[in-house]
């Protein structure tokens, strides 16, 4: 019977690309996130659901040190990515940043060209030899954003000016265009509409063949409907993590069970 | 799950179809008592009763599935709430298929009104019914309690109804050696207790849904199975 359990469900590696070790995050007084172990498995979408506030972003933002921008922000433990600390002093956060690539909740162009949005990163991080190289990885990067065919006759159109739900696959086009190993995803596709939601989601299910995913949502819908794994995030505290069809089926936490479905807890 | 959900409309659908399981239960209990009452009593009327009766359970069924299917489309069951709306699904079809079987053992009792008595074999029949009929209210107890435990005493009750049928399949193959005049009606009689022994595999198939929508995990398949005529020469 097992090989007949669908196939899209079934975690392809089970290679661990980020470790968390009893991180702890502060702001200021605020003890925003308690003691947090995880391991995020490679080429598989993550998602982290739990309450407003419950800790699941600032998290999130823990692992490509988005947290550094934040004055007050302290972080500590471990955070591991292939084995190596990103917190240590030697790393050079804008290269973790270009392996750990992330996308926003709005869609945040730049004010450039739709070519110059993609191309911006390979050039700042020299990628590129030639024209031609960059012709070609802003092509690939597109067509990895599931974008190229509506964009293809106008590269030099602004990325603003594109639809809600193509500014977002711009975003995830310039984000891939880096080469990143690991994808983070902040509520991706809460300002878009359903259609463009589903495009998106259909992106992400394609993007996990090359990298690991991992998405901040407050769609419990949406976590059932892409991720292979799923933690549950309460009060700062990982309640819960396990695959995705458990958690929606038969969570062990009670705090879980009392979140996903729709109850006061 | 004691606690409230949210949007109270949600509660309101789930008591609901849970409320219409209860009451294709109570239906279900009542028509399996009175096609072995008219059995024993060979009472036609009754008999005629169950056979009506049973389409009120068919049409709860299609109501139950109705509202169901509304229920998955427009809440998203998660976690528990999944659980109880897929044995809700699954009580249901038990159920209807045990309504199914009261009626066919109500319809032999006709026939059988007018043919030779089986030296008490429908009092056996009626006990055997009996319990079942037992089972099926513990089931039924065990599922809007939420008692795991009971279900589970449910399952392992069954073993007794096998052990009745087996010792009624023998009973009716010796009457029907010793004088084949007796083979119309045993073969009637014969049906009426696979019929029951049927029914008490229907209630185990609800236990079972119990343990599932309380642990979240299938019972372990290792139930005795005492049902051996299909070994019987």
């Amino acid at each position: 019977m097992n090989d007949m359990t669908r196939v899209e469900r079934t975690v392809d590696s089970k290679a661990i690309k980020i470790a968390a070790n009893d991180v702890q995050v502060h702001y200021g007084d605020t003890h925003a996130i308690k003691d947090v172990n995880v391991e995020i498995e490679d080429k598989t979408v993550t998602a982290f659901i739990g309450p407003s506030g419950c800790g699941k972003s600032t998290f999130l933002r823990c692992l490509n040190r988005m947290n550094d921008t934040i004055d007050i922000c302290r972080v500590t433990g471990d955070i591991l990515l292939d084995g190596e600390d990103i917190y240590d002093k030697r790393v050079d956060p804008v290269q973790l940043r270009a392996k750990v690539g992330m996308v926003f909740q709005k869609p945040n162009p730049f004010p450039k060209s739709i070519y110059d949005n993609v191309a911006y990163g390979p050039r700042i991080h020299g990628l590129a030899k030639n024209k031609a190289e960059l012709d070609e990885l802003v092509e690939k990067s597109l067509r990895r954003g599931a974008i190229w065919d509506e964009v293809k006759d106008r590269l030099d159109a602004p990325g603003t000016g594109l639809s809600g739900g193509q500014q977002q696959r711009l975003c995830i086009a310039r984000a891939v265009a880096t080469e990143p190993e690991v994808l983070l995803m902040d509520e991706p596709c809460s300002a878009l509409d359903p259609i463009a939601t589903a495009q998106v989601e259909e992106l992400i299910d394609d993007l996990r063949k090359r990298y690991s995913v991992v998405i901040v949502t407050h769609s419990m819908q949406q976590a059932a409907r892409v991720s292979q794994k799923t933690a549950f995030f309460h009060l700062g505290n990982l309640v819960e993590f396990g695959e995705t069809g458990q958690i929606f089926t038969n969570p062990e936490d009670p705090r879980t069970e009392s979140y996903i479905t729709g109850r006061i807890g | 799950m004691s606690e409230q959900h949210i949007a109270s409309a949600f509660d309101r659908d789930l008591e609901t179809i849970q409320a219409q399981i209860m009451k294709m239960g109570g239906l279900v209990e009542a028509a399996i008592m009175s096609a072995a009452r008219a059995l024993e009593t060979r009472d036609q009327e009754l008999a005629q009763e169950v056979r009506q009766g049973d389409k009120a359970i068919d049409a709860l069924e299609e109501l139950i599935n109705e509202e169901t299917a509304r229920l998955i489309a427009l809440r998203a069951p998660t976690a528990g709430d999944l659980r109880l709306v897929l044995s809700v699904l699954k009580v249901s079809a038990n159920l209807e298929r045990i309504g199914d079987y009261s009626k066919n053992i109500a319809k032999r009792t006709t026939v059988l009104v007018n043919a030779g008595e089986i030296n008490g074999s429908a009092a056996a029949l009626r006990r055997m019914a009996r319990e079942v009929e037992r089972m099926l209210r513990d089931a039924l107890d065990a599922y809007i309690q939420r008692d795991a435990e009971l279900a589970a005493d449910v399952i392992e009750r069954d073993h007794e109804v096998d052990q009745m049928y087996n010792g009624l399949f023998r009973e009716f193959l010796t009457f029907m050696a010793e004088d084949p005049r007796n083979i119309s009606s045993c073969m009637h009689l014969h049906f009426i207790a696979k019929n029951i022994e049927r029914m008490g595999d229907h209630v185990t198939a609800i236990a079972e849904q119990v343990v599932y929508l309380v642990t979240g995990e299938r019972p372990s398949e290792a139930r005795p199975k005492a049902d051996n005529t299909s070994q019987t020469i």
